[in-house]
Formats: C-alpha cells, sequence, structure tokens
C-alpha cells in the first residue's frame, strides 16, 4: 500500500497555523502536568519516539530514496528530504568527529516555535522541540541505526542557531546486516 | 504624538498600560478608565451591526483642552485605548487607524503564544516594541 501520486488525498493540506498552535498547546498542558522540565522533556521525547516509529515508512514510500550507504548519506537525507517534507525547512548538516558517527543539523528557522518568543522564566532547561529528537531517534531505529539525538543550541535559549546533534551508536564497520 | 496606549481586557481591567515619561502616570491611568465608559457606549449603540473591519475602530471618543482619546474594539471585545496629544494636528485618522491595526497583530501575536494564558497581564518584548515605535515616531 505505498502511496504514490496518484492518490487525491495526498494533496489535503492542513494549516500551519493550527499545527504550531496544536504542538504549542500540547507543550503548554505538559508543563502545567509536570513540574520538572526534565519530566516535560523526557515525555516529549517518548512521544516523538512512537511518532517516529510510524512515521519512517510513510517517508520512505514517500521519497523512494534508495538505501544508504554511509551515516553522512543517512544525515543528509534527514536535513534535506525529511525536513523539507514535514516541516518545510531544510537544515544543514556538519559533521562534527572524526570517527564519522556525530553529526549535527543546524536549523534558521523552525517553524514549531513560531509564536514563542522565549521560554517562560520559571522553565529555562524546557526543550520545546524535543518532540523532534524523538521523532528522528525512532525513525532511525526502524532502519537499524541506533542513535542518540539531542539539542546542542537553542534559539529559545539565547543561542544563535538551532542545532540538533546526532550520535550514531554502532561504528560503520560493525554494519554487518544487510542480507 | 501617542502619549499612552492600553489595553483592556473584557473583563474591563487592564492588560497593558504605558504612558510616556511620566509625571503624571496616574493622571492617564485616569483618563484610559474614564474612557471606557464611552467605549461600552459606543459598542452598544452599534448593537446588532455586522462588525467588520470598519467598525472595530471606534474614532476620537473624546477630546478635551490637552489630549485627544482614541478606542478600538476587538471581535473578542479587548479595547485598545490610545491617548493622544492636542497639539499634534498632523495625526490623521487614517494614522490611527493603521497604528491600532498594528497592536492588534501583534496582540495576535501574543495570544498563539502558548505560554500566554487569555487574561494575564502582557509582558511581551515584540509588544513593547511596537508600543515604543509608536510613542516615538508620531513624536
Amino acid at each position: 500500500m505505498s502511496r504514490q501520486a496518484g492518490r487525491k488525498q495526498d494533496n489535503h493540506k492542513i494549516s500551519r497555523e493550527l499545527f504550531v498552535l496544536t504542538y504549542g498547546a500540547l507543550v503548554a498542558q505538559l508543563c502545567k502536568d509536570y513540574e520538572k522540565d526534565e519530566d516535560v522533556n523526557i515525555c516529549l521525547d517518548r512521544m516523538g519516539y512512537s511518532i517516529g516509529i510510524r512515521l519512517i515508512d510513510d517517508f520512505l514510500a514517500r521519497s523512494a530514496v534508495k538505501k544508504c550507504r554511509s551515516y553522512s548519506e543517512t544525515t543528509d537525507m534527514i536535513a534535506q528530504v525529511a525536513f523539507k517534507m514535514y516541516l518545510g525547512v531544510t537544515a544543514s548538516v556538519s559533521c562534527s568527529s572524526a570517527a564519522g558517527n556525530e553529526f549535527s543539523l543546524i536549523l534558521d528557522k523552525n517553524p514549531l516555535v513560531d509564536f514563542v518568543e522565549e521560554l517562560p522564566a520559571e522553565r529555562a532547561s524546557l526543550c520545546y522541540c524535543n518532540l523532534l529528537c524523538g521523532v528522528i531517534r525512532g525513525a532511525l531505529e526502524m532502519v537499524h541505526l541506533a542513535a542518540e539525538v539531542t539539542f546542542l543550541q537553542d534559539k529559545l535559549k539565547g543561542d544563535a542557531v538551532t542545532e540538533i546533534g546526532i550520535t550514531f551508536l554502532r561504528k560503520a564497520e560493525d554494519r554487518k546486516h544487510k542480507r | 504624538m501617542a502619549v499612552c496606549i492600553a489595553v483592556i481586557a473584557k473583563e474591563n481591567y487592564p492588560l497593558y498600560i504605558r504612558s510616556i515619561p511620566t509625571e503624571n502616570e496616574l493622571k492617564f491611568h485616569y483618563t484610559v478608565h474614564t474612557s471606557l465608559d464611552v467605549v461600552d457606549e459606543k459598542i452598544s449603540a452599534m448593537g446588532k451591526a455586522l462588525v467588520d473591519q470598519r467598525e472595530l475602530y471606534l474614532g476620537l471618543l473624546y477630546p478635551t483642552e490637552d489630549y485627544k482619546v482614541y478606542g478600538y474594539v476587538t471581535n473578542s471585545k479587548v479595547k485598545f485605548v490610545m491617548v493622544v496629544d492636542s497639539s499634534n494636528t498632523a495625526l490623521r485618522d487614517n494614522e490611527i487607524r493603521s497604528m491600532f491595526r498594528k497592536l492588534h497583530n501583534s496582540y495576535t501575536d501574543i495570544m498563539c503564544n502558548p505560554f500566554y494564558n487569555p487574561g494575564d497581564r502582557i509582558h511581551s518584548r515584540a509588544f513593547d516594541n511596537t508600543v515604543n515605535s509608536m510613542m516615538m515616531q508620531v513624536c
């Protein structure tokens, strides 16, 4: 049941404001439910994870990309194709380790924080977009790539750009599961 | 020049009030408070009329010897009140309307912030900047 261009339902888009407001309401409600920022972050990550494990199939079916041969190709795919498809923005990739398994995605514009000016004073260590980290982690896990995804820099906390760090947890030579 | 800008909630308490220096801040607060009666009068006079952009702007509420007070009400009954110096006769009605429109846009942006609860006082840097630009620019 792959989603080809013929299906009319694909062209229905919902308004971006509705999506951003929904995400904002979700984070605000979590902040009311949990006292500690860490708990909210973990909850967002878990939610993102369950979205990611489902989203990966939709992504692979829609984009029909070929198999990635290396971690950097995978990261490029996430930054250019996946972000563009789902968020409408592209991220730039930089590799930050000699071993070739740590990368970071740098986002200039993040549509999820359109209406949030700054984090409230009592929530200084909240990772507002932690859902994205969970999504990436879940999606990578379903293609058998274990990774740790965290926020390295966040515009909401005063940094210049938003930076997501992806650390692949297995060495490139160990990927012998290809049949 | 706009000497005082205030945002009043539906229940008629202030969400945001700012006036330019500052000797007589209390006088402006009092002016805004009394202008609320005029606003209510105008709103009830409009009655069942279809509310469109023109009727959000209430126009000159009342003039005194020193200043003029203009009003604007949104569909959610949030009122913006602007006190302008009378000596500045160059201010056209259109300019006042566009200032209110800018205020309304800034207010909408604040409402969209998920951490803002409607009814709270407004503490937003972007809104402050908009208000500052109006108070200086018309100087």
